[in-house]
């Protein structure tokens, strides 16, 4: 099934999900290419396809079939995979969420939050400009890559880097932390397996140029 | 027929898929089932004589996609269960040998005339990985309760969930009694909390199974050990009986085991 949803910037949402075989996919968006032909000239769309894998024929199937054709412009091609997003990259498309003007007017460079629900899996990575909340788990060997904070609402195993592009004032928040690393800014926390946080719910924070660890709530 | 076609894969070599497959095989034939076991790591080529059958090879998957013989000419028939046929694969041959489109041809062929067609693959970070799977609609992911072994499976969950295999269900292999939360360790709970998919069995380390690898036997053909009774459960619930999970307390670590228990009762 494909869902289309506007954004708060006029541009469409095509929400593609995971569970339609590759096969159907390009049918499907060519469906909707014929269906709403005048209002996808020149619209700027974002084609999100949840954790799918893309490779070169399918991209290039989404490319012939429908894109073209319809003359939309793809501003985002969305995946959790971790190897089509470093593919897609090097073949030049946008793999970020793209950030709306009325954000920009506020918080330069800053896109709303990305809430996630669902869990990542290894191999799986989400890299989003604002700030990332998880309503799920970060399994060992996913990863989490934000300009701004992450708030992880299951078990965090994998790796997040909060302020990536460099904001040490960024937080990450964790339900059950177990990870032996955490990247804020330009700065690594590492921890032990067995620590005295492990499995707790903790903040971690810059302070002072070091990586503070802190159970939540802290204790007084 | 209504075939079902199973790959049975892993995150990590050497983890049990070829034992898993081979005992499986000969449980769903004991239980009156059409069985077909494929050697679909290319290359590696041991189900064949796990299964005991390595000296009756005369023609092998490769041979009949090449079309140097039909399918059915390389079906061997297991002469201790009437039920039961596998179909070799070459040694001499890379991962790559088997294209996707190939591997899908190959199990459509087979469903006409079998029950239950069975897939032992390469490790699904290995190449070729995706062309042995590429034929089948369900997935059996084996894991041991390692923390490495784990995170690979969780890998190949994710690839298989983009692949569409649907159900994709879980066998932890190679639990050790009052096994210790120690280490590199996970009690059977913590991997089922992690992984997140149905849990079809749990397979205890037995000596048994390298002796019958040894002997050339599946476990399910005539033992009573541990492992075999283990994987007979596995055929029982794949063919859709209800049996219980033994359970998992003595296997798992710390941790809110009371909440987790429900999930490994609850299937
Ligand atoms: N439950 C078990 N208890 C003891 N040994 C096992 C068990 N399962 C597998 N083994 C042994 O582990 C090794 C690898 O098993 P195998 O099925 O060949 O793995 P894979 O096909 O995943 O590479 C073999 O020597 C096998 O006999
Ligand atoms: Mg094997």
């Amino acid at each position: 099934m494909i869902k289309i949803k506007g954004t708060a910037d006029s541009m469409m949402r095509c929400i593609i999900s995971e569970g339609m075989p590759a096969e159907e996919l390009p049918a499907a968006l060519g469906d909707i290419r014929l269906r709403g032909q005048r209002i996808l000239r020149g619209a700027e769309v974002i084609l999100d396809f949840g954790a799918r894998k893309l490779d070169e024929r399918l991209v290039s199937r989404i490319l012939t079939d429908f894109v073209w054709p319809s003359e939309v412009r793809v501003v985002a091609w969305i995946t959790y995979d971790a190897e089509s997003q470093d593919n897609m990259k090097r073949a030049g498309f946008s793999t970020s969420e793209p950030v709306p003007a009325t954000a920009r007017a506020k918080l330069p460079g800053t896109a709303p939050s990305l809430v996630l629900e669902r869990s990542l899996r290894s191999g799986q990575r989400v890299e989003h400009s604002g700030d990332v909340i998880i309503d799920g788990h970060v399994n060992d060997g996913a990863e989490v890559l934000s300009t701004g904070n992450i708030t992880v609402l299951g078990r965090l195993n994998g790796l997040v880097h909060a302020g990536c592009e460099g904001d040490e004032g960024t937080i990450v928040i964790a339900r059950s932390m177990e990870a032996l690393q955490v990247r804020i800014g330009g700065r690594i926390g590492s921890l032990e397996r067995g620590a005295q946080w492990w499995g707790k719910m903790v903040t971690v924070r810059v302070d002072d140029g070091s990586v503070l660890i802190d159970y939540w709530p802290a204790l007084k | 027929m209504d075939s079902h076609v199973i790959v049975v894969t892993s995150g990590k070599g050497g983890v049990g898929k070829t034992t898993t497959t081979a005992n499986l095989a000969a449980a769903l034939a004991r239980m009156g089932k059409k069985v077909v076991a494929i050697d679909g790591d290319v290359g590696l080529r041991n189900l064949d004589v796990i299964m005991g059958l390595e000296n009756r090879i005369v023609y092998t998957l490769i041979d009949a996609i090449d079309g140097a013989c039909r399918l059915r000419q390389a079906l061997i028939k297991d002469k201790r269960l009437e039920n039961l046929f596998m179909i070799p694969t070459a040694q001499s041959k890379t991962k790559d040998s088997v294209s996707a489109e190939q591997m899908v041809a190959v199990c459509d062929e087979l469903r006409a005339d079998f029950d239950y067609i069975i897939v032992d693959s390469p490790a699904g970070i290995e190449a070729g990985f995706k062309n042995a799977a590429a034929g089948v609609d369900e997935a059996l992911v084996v894991t041991t309760p390692e923390v490495s072994a784990v995170r690979d499976a969780d890998r190949i969950i994710g690839l298989l969930e983009s692949m569409e295999k649907s159900p994709i269900r879980l066998i932890v292999n190679r639990i050790r009694p009052h096994m210790m939360e120690k280490g590199d360790m996970l009690g059977v709970a913590d991997v089922l909390d992690i992984l997140a998919i149905d849990l079809i069995g749990m397979v205890p380390e037995d000596e048994s199974v390298v002796k019958s690898a040894n002997a050339g036997e599946p476990l399910t053909i005539s033992s009573d050990s541990p492992a075999a009774r283990a994987f007979k459960n596995i055929a029982a619930r794949l063919v859709g009986d209800n049996i219980p999970f033994m359970p998992v307390d003595s296997t798992s670590g710390n941790g809110n085991l009371f909440g987790r228990l429900k999930r490994v009762f609850g299937l």
